[in-house]
């Protein structure tokens, strides 16, 4: 039913002298709630029902006023004013326009608390799960660096392996002759072996103790092969010392010995500067 | 007694939330008469009518917090309250239909005025204006329904009219009562 079919339906003068069947009265305030023009229409006939009621209106006594206030002042009771179930005091559904207008700021400041609490609590969590993230990434940042530095460890550590397994299997080779060579005079603390296989004539030098030469300098290592030495090829200090280094390779000689020579070597052997030397056992 | 200003509605109700007297002082002198009014007409008993208005303002006093501006203006609220006490009382009373609307139709505000120590109504004038332009019947279908909460079926009987008219007439004095008002 539209707003205007209702207001010239007459069930509002039926409401208004209070005759109005149940059903018509719960049809007339959803009316009123959905259309302010009903509301201000059922307004106007209430104030024109409310005029003709005041103007049959009757000064009462002036006694009841003096009674009345006696009351109210001596019985504490009333004073609290107790809260007393009574089914006068409800009001009737009167909804104005005024009050629909209320009615929508209330919801709509209901509604905006509503979505301006809701969005606190995700703000909340919003920023509790952005800097658990943080942390995460951060984690996650530093376990990659030390992967990264397990991994090339490790990388380190299986090269490592493989070069000892290597060196384990030459010096375990049973056809590998073990030629100690120890200090000589001037160089007693020195101390460096080779392993030779005079089969395979492969030649590696094991480096057991020999001070670290200046940066111009190298050892070289000499195969003295029928009283001539023979150059088996320069080596490496440092890190690389601890290692086995393959040579050159012979397939004769009586003795090994080491001498300190420029970089990249010498074509004799500076004898003055032969650290160790060792013959060839049996 | 005599009040410098008049209030607004809004400052009654904070005044009344306030419990303060003056402003209940106010309210009954400013709105005792359209109560008393209606009691009167309800329970065509003047004695019982002053103890009844009594009851009303206490319950008034004593309920203010249950009244909502958001539902209605307070005067709408405070003729409620007398209206269905009174209403309530002539029920309670169990008395024929009969009785509880003799003499509605002689109207006891013209009969009595002048006669009684009840003081005349302000607004005399204005209502004899009113008088003039309803009929009697419409002031009678207007008066059953409002002041003695009679039914439609209750009307029919004692107006001696079929039930089917009763709407239709309702309608016809409730409009023209409105039309005699915005004049």
């Amino acid at each position: 039913m539209d707003p205007q079919h209702f207001i010239s339906s007459g069930i509002i003068e039926l409401y208004m002298a209070g005759i109005a069947s149940e059903e018509e009265v719960r049809e007339l305030e959803a009316a009123m709630a959905q259309f302010p023009a009903v509301a201000a229409e059922v307004e106007a006939y209430r104030r024109n029902m409310e005029e003709y009621i005041r103007l049959q209106g009757r000064t009462p006594e002036a006694d009841i006023k003096t009674s009345l206030f006696n009351k109210i002042n001596n019985e504490p009771n009333l004073q609290e004013g107790e809260p007393v179930p009574d089914q006068h005091l409800q009001q009737p559904k009167v909804v104005s326009m005024q009050e629909t207008k209320s009615l929508s700021w209330k919801w709509l400041a209901t509604a905006a608390a509503v979505l301006l609490v809701g969005s606190l609590v995700l703000n909340y969590v919003f920023f509790n799960r952005y800097k658990e993230f943080r942390e995460y990434k951060d984690k996650y940042q530093s376990l990659l660096v030390s992967q990264n530095s397990i991994l090339s460890k490790s990388n380190l550590y299986k090269t490592r392996l493989e070069q000892m397994q290597e060196s384990m299997e030459i010096i375990q080779d049973p056809k590998v002759l073990k030629v100690p060579m120890p200090g000589t005079k001037a160089f007693p603390e020195a101390l460096a072996t080779v392993f030779w296989n005079p089969q395979s004539q492969e030649v590696y030098l094991k480096v057991n103790k020999l001070p670290e030469p200046t940066t111009d300098k190298q050892y070289q290592l000499w195969a003295i092969v029928d009283g001539k030495p023979v150059d088996m090829g320069v080596f490496e200090m440092g890190d690389t010392a601890s290692l086995l280094q393959k040579m050159k390779v012979t397939g004769k000689a009586q003795m090994f010995a080491v001498t300190l020579e420029k970089k990249g070597g010498a074509l004799q052997p500076t004898m003055e500067q032969m650290y160790v030397a060792g013959k060839i056992p049996g | 007694m005599e009040y410098a200003a008049t209030y607004t509605e809004a400052e009654l109700v904070q005044g009344l939330k306030d419990r303060d007297q003056k402003i209940f002082s106010y309210l009954y002198d400013h709105y005792s008469p359209a109560l008393y009014g209606v009691i009167v007409k309800v329970l065509n008993d003047d004695s019982a009518a002053g103890d009844v208005l009594q009851d009303v303002f206490l319950k008034i006093w004593r309920h203010l917090d249950r009244y909502d501006e958001s539902k209605g203006r307070l005067f709408t609220w405070m003729l409620n309250i007398a209206r269905n006490t009174a209403i309530d009382i002539l029920r309670s009373k169990s008395h024929k239909l009969e009785q509880k609307i003799q003499n509605l139709t002689d109207d006891v505000h013209l009969v009595n005025n002048g006669l009684s120590t009840v003081q005349p109504s302000t607004d005399y004038l204005g209502f004899s204006r009113i008088l003039e332009k309803l009929t009697k019947e419409q002031r009678t279908l207007i008066d059953l329904a409002y002041y003695k909460g009679c039914t439609q079926e209750e009307i029919s009987r004692v107006m001696e009219i079929p039930l089917g008219t009763v709407k239709t007439r309702m309608r016809n004095a409730i409009t023209q009562l409105r039309n005699i008002l915005n004049k």
